[in-house]
């Protein structure tokens, strides 16, 4: 009884016990699986399961070459080439600079003994932009403690072609200038995400119910109006002119009239888009035909014209007596060019760009005597609201300035002003405002939308935006011919023989004086050149503008040769056919 | 208006079946004893387990082989842009300028036009 009792009382225990343990297992587990759950499972996820970003491929920009788009800016993928120097033991160190020398170049970064001996970093950068074969061939090498780092970048096939049109991308990734940063959006694309279960070499794994595989969306490619030829020419055209005059600074633009596409904008100085790092003078970034507005001077004379005839007080014949001198509000207006004095027509006044007969044009709009209220009114009405000036005018590059129209009934919008204002003084306006605005006086009163944007790639197809008409019927048609006349006259009057024969070539120049110490300034002018060319039809519009601190350039002695040499090219290139 | 059935049928099988149901039955020699079941249930399991495994990793399988695929074609397509690129640069206007033939190029003294 007694040995059954003590068997029995063991067996219990023994029981007891394996009970005891089991709840206690139990226990742990409901704590570890129930209680925890959430915690372990977000620990479990976190180790297994990675999200990857699939970064989405900046869109490329392409130019025209002719009719068909070709690439200006592209993506490349380059390698930075790191070490970690206390993984390189000290007598392998020789091996490894020797082979980076070698296969690296003129990629490698200066000091670099110095810097794979700084033992207290484990990160050291030896070379940049090496190429995918360089790459390549220093990692066949086996090289311990040597590591590579791929970066996208942009690639500039042309080098500085349209360097301010196009922008550049910053080393944070983001579109500056130009069109880089006006559509920043459109080409930045929208980065994919890749969520998986993955091995311990972050191969993804079919397993798991929460993958995601949410692909990128690359960014469009932009393919842009300007024609690469037409630029090139024209920042060469302008480069040699500038050398030729010794002028700092200089725009060209070239615009389709019966598009308003844009074909070329020429800055200098410029730069180089692959190298914006290296820019000293934050201005070169500037697109001054856009951003630089300025008064254009005389070549706003052809918009006066086209108003007075478009308002019908006057036509190419129409005469005034010219004495050199107008008073207005009690300031007495003076001509540039002295001597056209006595009964002369409004086609003379063009010719020899007599301020005279531009405020007498404004004068007709109001009562005859007096740039009153309503030809105030008048003027502004053609200027900003018909022709576009003092507005932005939406073309797609990042900081278009406004520039400024003074109202009518403004306190500082008096006679004077709008007196000046006829003949291009008084008024800040952008190249592509004037531009734009002469277009539509040529190719028959249609303002068209400047755009720098002529289409997308869709993979391999050119998908082609159409034209914007912003306004029709700015002028009509009989004021646009006459106006047309008046210019190609006002070019034939002294530049006949610069054109090729057979060709209808117009332009009118600009000399506008510049503010300085608060007061205009003869000694420090900018020379401005707008005009056509083409043959039934205008085919384009050049302008051109020089400057330069304290020098004294104009319009037809500096910037008409370079709008010649370009016009001339143009009629080749356009393939047009002379008359006659 | 309904339909009733006016005949109940039986297949020939069942027919056979209660035909047969008075012949002997032969028990079998072998009986299986609880151990001898909770060893063929745990080897069911185990089969069971083995034929998971294998599908598992036949599936983790593929995905090593898509990985190297998608590795191939991120290869490709990196020596594509490659090739873009030099054919930009080869074809830039800088290039053609430079180019033997372009420098052997002569300005014509006239031009003539064809009218159309």
């Amino acid at each position: 009884m007694k040995l059954e009792l003590q068997h029995g009382s063991r067996t219990r225990l023994l029981a007891f016990i394996v009970l005891g343990l089991m709840a206690i297992f139990v226990v742990r587990l409901f704590y570890l699986q129930i209680i925890k759950h959430d915690e372990y499972v977000a620990m479990a996820m976190e180790e297994q399961v990675k999200r990857l970003t699939i970064p989405a491929k900046r869109g490329m920009i392409y130019a025209m070459d002719g009719a068909t788009p070709a690439k200006l800016v592209m993506n490349t993928t380059v390698y930075t080439l790191f070490v970690d120097p206390q993984v390189i033991k000290e007598k392998d160190r020789a091996n490894v600079l020797k082979t980076i020398r070698r296969i690296a170049g003129g990629n490698v970064q200066p000091s670099i003994e110095e810097l794979i001996s700084r033992t207290d970093t484990r990160y050291q950068i030896l070379a940049t932009k090496l190429t995918r074969t360089q790459a390549e061939l220093i990692k066949k090498e086996t090289l311990t403690g040597v590591g590579f780092q791929e970066v996208s970048q942009r690639y500039y096939p042309e080098g500085g072609l349209a360097a301010q049109t196009l922008g550049f991308v910053n080393a944070e990734g983001h579109g500056q200038y130009g069109i880089e940063g006006k559509l920043d959006d459109r080409l930045t694309g929208k980065d994919g995400l890749l969520q998986s279960v993955t091995d311990v070499s972050n191969v993804p794994l079919t397993i798991g119910r929460n993958n995601v595989n949410q692909p990128a969306q690359d960014g469009e490619n932009i393919v842009l109006s300007i024609d690469k030829n037409i630029q090139s020419y024209a920042e060469k055209a302008l480069a040699d002119g500038l050398q030729r005059t010794k002028a700092e600074k200089g725009s060209v633009i070239i615009m389709d009239p019966q598009t308003g596409k844009i074909m070329a904008m020429a800055n200098q100085p410029t730069y180089n888009p692959a190298e914006f790092n290296k820019v000293q003078d934050g201005a070169a970034f500037n697109n001054g035909t856009v951003s630089t507005p300025y008064e254009a001077g005389s070549v706003i004379k052809t918009l006066t014209v086209a108003t007075g005839i478009d308002k019908g007080v006057i036509t190419p014949d129409s005469t005034y007596v010219n004495t050199d001198t107008i008073t207005v509000g009690g300031k007495t207006i003076k001509n540039a060019t002295k001597g056209q004095t006595g009964t002369i027509t409004m086609q003379r006044a063009l010719n020899y760009s007599l301020n005279t007969g531009m405020v007498t044009i404004a004068q007709r709009l109001g009562d005859g005597k007096n740039i009153n209220v309503q030809a105030r009114g008048t003027m502004y009405s053609y200027f900003h609201d018909k022709f576009g000036l003092g507005r932005q005018t939406g073309v797609e590059l990042a900081y278009e300035s406004e520039g400024n129209v003074v109202l009518p009934n403004d306190a500082s919008g008096a006679e004077v002003r709008y007196s000046n204002m006829s003949f291009g003084q008084g008024m800040d306006v952008t190249m592509v405002q004037v531009s734009a605005a002469f277009c539509s006086i040529i190719n028959g009163g249609t303002y068209y939308q400047p755009t720098v944007i002529n289409g997308v790639m869709d993979g391999t197809d050119f998908k082609e935006k159409q034209s914007v008409v912003a306004q029709s019927g700015v002028i009509s048609q009989a004021t646009s011919d006459k106006v047309r006349s008046m210019v190609h006259t006002a070019r034939s009057t002294f530049y006949a023989g610069s054109d090729k024969k057979g060709f209808e070539v117009g332009g009118k120049t600009g000399t506008s004086q510049t503010i300085v110490n608060g007061d205009y300034s003869d000694d420090q002018t900018i020379g401005t050149y707008l005009g056509y060319g083409g043959d039934d039809a205008p085919r384009y519009v050049i302008m051109v503008q020089v400057s330069g601190k304290n020098m004294n350039l104009e319009g037809g002695k500096h910037a008409m040769p370079i709008f010649t040499d370009i016009s001339n090219w143009m009629l080749d290139y356009l393939k047009l056919q002379p008359k006659g | 208006m309904s339909y009733q059935r006016t005949q109940q049928f039986q297949s020939r099988r069942a027919n056979n079946w209660n035909r047969n149901q008075n012949t002997v039955a032969f028990v079998s020699a072998v009986k299986l004893g609880p151990i001898a079941h909770t060893v063929l249930i745990a080897l069911m399991i185990t089969v069971l387990g083995l034929i998971y495994l294998t599908q598992a990793t036949r599936a983790t399988s593929y995905d090593y082989e898509a990985q190297k695929i998608d590795s191939q074609i991120a290869d490709l397509t990196t020596k594509k842009g490659d090739l873009e690129v030099e054919n930009a640069r080869l074809t830039a206007l800088e290039a053609v300028k430079n180019s033997t033939v372009a420098k052997a190029m002569t300005t014509p003294a006239s031009t003539e036009y064809v009218r159309q």
